[in-house]
Order: C-alpha cells, then structure tokens, then sequence
C-alpha cells in the first residue's frame, strides 16, 4: 500500500459558525503504480485531499501513511524530504518561478534535493526531452505558452524520478489539443510504473485514468475502476 | 542546497529587479559613505593636528619664570646651570624669546623684513636664544654649526638662519661665513637649518636665530621670561617637569598667603596638550561616527521594508518552493543572503563613495591634503553593512519560511 488515508479530516473554523468541512471522514487506499483520478465539483473538497496527499497541508484528524510512514507525526523538514524526493506535483496554475528560465525552474527542485551540479542539468535536460520541451530550456515562462509552460511544469515534478505525481486540473488552462498532450503525457508515465493522481472536476478528463474515486462534500460518493480512453 | 547555490540565487534575484535594489541600496551606499569619510577627515584633522607637535618635537617643556626685579638675567642662568646639572633627564634648554621690534635684514640687494605683511610667508621672525635652541625646538642643522656658549657670553654678531630665509637670501650658495646686516648691524652667518615645511606655519622656517644674551639691545631690555626645556623622554618629561616647578617656587620664595613677592612661574608641556587633541578628536571621531551610523541604521530599516515587501510579493514563489521540497532553512537563507548581498554590495558601492568624497573633503577642507580611509574604517563599514543585512533580513526570512505551502501557494 502506498498511499492509505483513513477518517481524514480537515475543518476549518472548527466549533463556529461557519464551520467548513473540507473533508470530512475520507477513507481511501491507493497501490503503487495506480492511476488514479479523483472528481468532483468545485469545493467538493478534491485540491484538499490532494493538498493533504501532497504534504502541502495537515489535516484536522485522522491517518495519513505514505509508504508505512505515518504523515501526521512528522515535523517541517521532514515533510519537505518527502515532497521533494517521492511527489512531483503539476499545478493549474503551472506555478514557475518567473524568473528563472525553463532549465532553471526543472533544476530547483535536484538542487533542494542535493544533486551535485554535474548531474542536475543531465536530468533536468532528460526531463525537459521529455517532454518535448528541451529547445525551450533557456526561455523564461513569460516567453512560452500555456501548454509549453505545463509542460516544464511536468518536467520539472518527474525531473527527480519521484514515485508519485499529483496533478491538479492540469489541464484546465488549456485549449483541448495541448491538454490532450499534458494527459497522454501522464498516461505515458503511469504505463512506465509511476503512481499518478489526476484532480478533475471534468469526466472527460478523468476518463483518461483506471480508477475513478468521486468526492461530494468532504466525501467520497464512488470508488470504481472504468474503461480507460487511451490518448 | 548549498552556500554556493544560494549565493547564485540571490544574485539572479537582485539582478531581476535592479532598479528596486539600488534604491535598496541606496540607503546603505549613503550611509556607509557618509561614515567612511566623517571618520576621514577626523582622522585626517587629526594627523594634521599631530603633525604640528611632531615638527615641534615632543617631550618640550614650556617654562615661564618672570622676575618682578631685575632683567631676568641671573634667572635664565641659574636655569640655564640647572638644567645642565641633570643631564640624565633634560637634553637643553633655551630661552625663547621673539623680538618685536621691526627689524630689516639685508644680504647685498636683498631686503627682508619682520614688517612684510603683504606677503605674510615671507615675513621673518628675529628669535633669540641659547646654544641649545635648535636641540630644544627640534631644527636639524643643515650646514654650519650651532651658536656657542661663547657667543652668548661674548654677545658674538653670529646667526643662525632658518631653511627658507637661507634660500631667500642665498639660493643655492653656502652661507657660512657671509655676513648679512640686522637693522645696519653686520652678523656673521655660522649655520642654517633645515626646513621644517610645516602647512600653515612657514614662519618656522623664517627664523634668524641670535644669541639671547642680545636681548638688552634689541628688545629694550625686557626681562626674559619664557624658556624651552627639551627632555630626553615622556617619563623624563614628567620628572623634570616636577623638579623644574619645584626648582622656581625656590627662586620666588612664597608668603604666608601662598603669593610670591620676588616673581611667578611654572611649567607645562606639550606632551598634554597633543593628548588632549588627540582625545578631543577621538572624541570627535565617534559623534560624527555615530551620526553617520544612524543613517547607516535608516538605510537598514529599509532593507527590512524591502524585504517585507518582497516576502509578501514572493509568497506564491516561497509556496513554489516549498511544494518542490525547499526546507525552512533553504528559504531563510535565501532571504538573509539576499539581504546581506544587497547589503554587502551597498557598502561596497559606498565604500567607493567615501574614497571619492574624502579625496574631495581633504582636497577642499584639509589644504589639499592627500587623505584616504584607513583600511580599518573600510573594512569596518563593509563588515558593518553586512551584518546590518542579516539582522534587518532575519525577520522577513523567518516571516517568509513559517508560511504553509498550501497557504503561500493561494496567494497572488
């Protein structure tokens, strides 16, 4: 088991009025090299349980083991070991630093690591091929478009070989043909063994992955594996 | 993540926004030049200060005894016999006596005189003194020889010309041997000194020096009553300075009410005066410092301003981060280098502000003196805006590394 929530909760507000139950009571186990996608409506409570799936954010209550680890007990550099050596994770919003170019924005995350320099640019470059992104290495974000720009996102989360990637609406400030391009590149890896969570609120999107997990309220309303469109 | 990398992340980052960085800087540049030559021109005050009691030569004792009878004479040779008899601690003595009547001194066509107010550096002083003058007021014999004992007590018409007098009069000829005329009266030169050149005191060198003992003609018999006392060391200086006080309350034997009927006297030096400049511009040194310093101060606050702002500015960039797997200390040492790298380069830039501007200030406000910082103040500064740098830009820094990921990530 790689990834095994149980009771999890995240309350905002708890005990006042305007109490919010972002997730409330999930339970929900995911094998290695699963493909998974998780649906739902806005404020359905999805980029929660994948903020929390993603150590970006601890939850109210509840277990959370990450390989056998429990989650929940683990201080701030810990958890900043885990996000940066076992997820890559692909905003919405890209999230590059603007600053840095293409090249420099893959190799951060091999610098947090400790890659010594002689090897980071090998892999960030190999991560950029990748993706089909290596002649763009030396352009600043401000100077690509969407679709390229979430690309060197994608490079930059599988650039350190992590075991899982968390995609959030990854797709959702594309056109239809390059968000095509950015699934079939997470079909791609997940046939090459890694774990993938694909956040949705779009069942034509989430139609790209196996296993299906849908999320109402703070809960999760279905579990079920599908037929899988392969792009 | 290594120094090294976030050394080369500040510098991407300063270089990114330059014009908001100068300005950063801006405050320090200031403050770091301002300090850098405030402390300068003290310290060059200072040396210039300095300069004078070295040309004048230390360990000098000013003795004034003045005798309510008589000329003074039998004073300045019991003085005279007294310092002689300690000659383990006093290296001369000399009475020190200028002549204020107008005197004219010519050399075949040459004219100087002691009246030459429009050319004051030209003006000659006539002084008159004992064999050791030159030992007591630190002149270094150039040709020739000094006065002797004789020609004090024979009244010889001998002279001793100061360094410029010799090259107004002489030019490049030797001296020795020639005689010039003071008011009518022939002297036979017998040696000149060497220049003293010390700014804004050429009357140093424009001394003609005769013996003292030509203090009845030429000063209308004024008794003489001030003398110069050379010894051979700051501790001799002191010791003798004990005995010579104690030697004229002896002369002018004091009443009941602690006043003396036959005269007055006593001794000071200027080993303590050039200590108490020396303090007073310390002193000096550390108020103009200090003033400085609070602008230096200023500028560091607004390195923290800055660095707030580009905390909240940067939040989604820290949430970026921290996503990908920067630890707290990662994004604290960003911050703090980022600071001190702005710092460190303000002061820099500030440091060659303050060579500039004391090159300047010594040019202007010193007589052109050839002033530069000492090694020391720029090495302070620099050290100084540095650390400034890092305490400003601690608190952004741990500001920026406490935010959540998912929170940071949220902002805009």
């Amino acid at each position: 088991m790689l990834i095994d929530i149980r009771n999890l909760y995240k309350i905002y507000n708890e005990g006042k009025e305007s109490e919010v139950r972002a997730l409330d009571g999930v339970t929900l186990q995911i094998d290695r090299g699963e493909f998974v996608a998780i649906v739902g409506q806005s404020g359905s409570g999805k980029s929660t349980l994948m903020n929390v799936l993603g150590c970006l954010d601890v939850p109210t209550y509840g277990d959370y083991f990450l390989n056998g680890t429990d989650i929940t007990s683990l201080n701030d550099r810990k958890l900043a070991r885990i996000r940066n050596r076992e997820i890559g994770f692909v905003f919405q919003g890209y999230n590059l630093i603007q600053e840095l170019d293409a090249l420099e924005n893959v190799t951060l995350p091999l610098i947090y690591r400790g890659v010594p320099a002689w090897d980071r640019e090998d892999m960030a470059l190999d991560a950029l091929a990748r993706v089909g992104m290596e002649d763009r290495a030396h352009h600043r974000p401000g100077e690509m478009s969407g679709g390229q720009q979430q690309r060197v996102a994608i490079a930059r989360a599988i650039a350190a070989k992590p075991p899982i990637i968390m995609a959030d609406e990854p797709t959702g400030a594309l056109d239809s043909k390059t968000g095509k391009q950015v699934l079939g590149i997470l079909q791609e890896l997940y046939r090459e063994g890694t774990t993938v969570l694909l956040i949705t609120h779009d069942d034509h999107i989430a139609a790209t992955a196996p296993r299906v997990v849908r999320l109402s309220d703070g809960h999760i309303i279905s579990d079920a594996p599908q037929e899988v469109d392969w792009i | 993540m290594n120094l090294f990398q976030a050394f080369k992340m500040a510098f991407k980052s300063i270089a990114c926004k330059k014009t908001r960085s100068f300005l950063t800087m801006l405050g320090i540049i200031i403050g770091v030049g301002s300090v850098v030559i405030m402390v300068s021109v003290v310290q060059g005050q200072n040396q210039k200060n300095m300069e004078y009691y070295e040309k004048m030569g230390s360990n000098k004792i000013n003795v004034s005894a003045y005798s309510y009878y008589g000329n003074g004479d039998d004073i300045s040779q019991k003085l005279y016999a007294y310092c002689q008899s300690m000659p383990d601690l006093v290296l001369g003595i000399t009475p020190n006596i200028q002549v204020w009547n107008d005197m004219t001194i010519q050399y075949g066509a040459k004219t100087l005189s002691t009246q030459n107010y429009d050319n004051w550096e030209d003006m000659i002083q006539v002084v008159l003194g004992s064999d050791q003058y030159g030992v007591c007021n630190n002149y270094e014999l150039a040709g020739g020889r000094e006065l002797s004992y004789l020609d004090i007590q024979n009244t010889n018409n001998v002279c001793i010309l100061g360094g410029r007098i010799k090259e107004n009069l002489f030019n490049f000829v030797d001296p020795v041997g020639q005689n010039i005329t003071i008011n009518g009266q022939p002297f036979q030169v017998v040696g000149w000194y060497e220049r003293k050149d010390l700014e804004g005191w050429p009357e140093l060198d424009n001394i003609i020096l005769l013996p003292y003992t030509f203090n009845r003609s030429m000063n209308n018999n004024q008794p003489i009553s001030d003398y110069v006392v050379k010894a051979r060391s700051a501790s001799a200086t002191v010791e003798a300075m004990t005995r010579l006080s104690a030697f004229i309350d002896g002369l002018f034997p004091k009443n009941a009410e602690g006043y003396s009927d036959y005269g007055s006297g006593g001794v000071s030096s200027d080993n303590a005066s050039a200590e108490s400049i020396q303090q007073q511009s310390n002193m000096q040194a550390m108020v103009l410092g200090g003033i400085a310093a609070i602008s230096l101060l200023v500028g560091g606050i607004g390195i923290m301003n800055i660095m707030l702002v580009t905390v909240t500015e940067r939040t989604r960039e820290i949430g970026i981060r921290k996503a990908i797997g920067a630890e707290r200390r990662s994004i604290i040492a960003q911050f703090l280098i980022e600071a001190a790298v702005i710092c460190g380069i303000g002061g820099v830039l500030g440091i060659g502000l303050g060579y500039v501007g004391t090159l300047i200030a010594g040019k202007f406000l010193l007589n052109g003196m050839q002033l530069l910082p000492s090694p020391m103040i720029t090495l302070g500064a620099f050290l100084f805006s540095v650390v400034l740098g890092v305490i400003f830009g601690m608190y952004p820094a741990i500001k920026a590394s406490g935010l959540q990921p998912v929170e940071a990530l949220r902002a805009e």
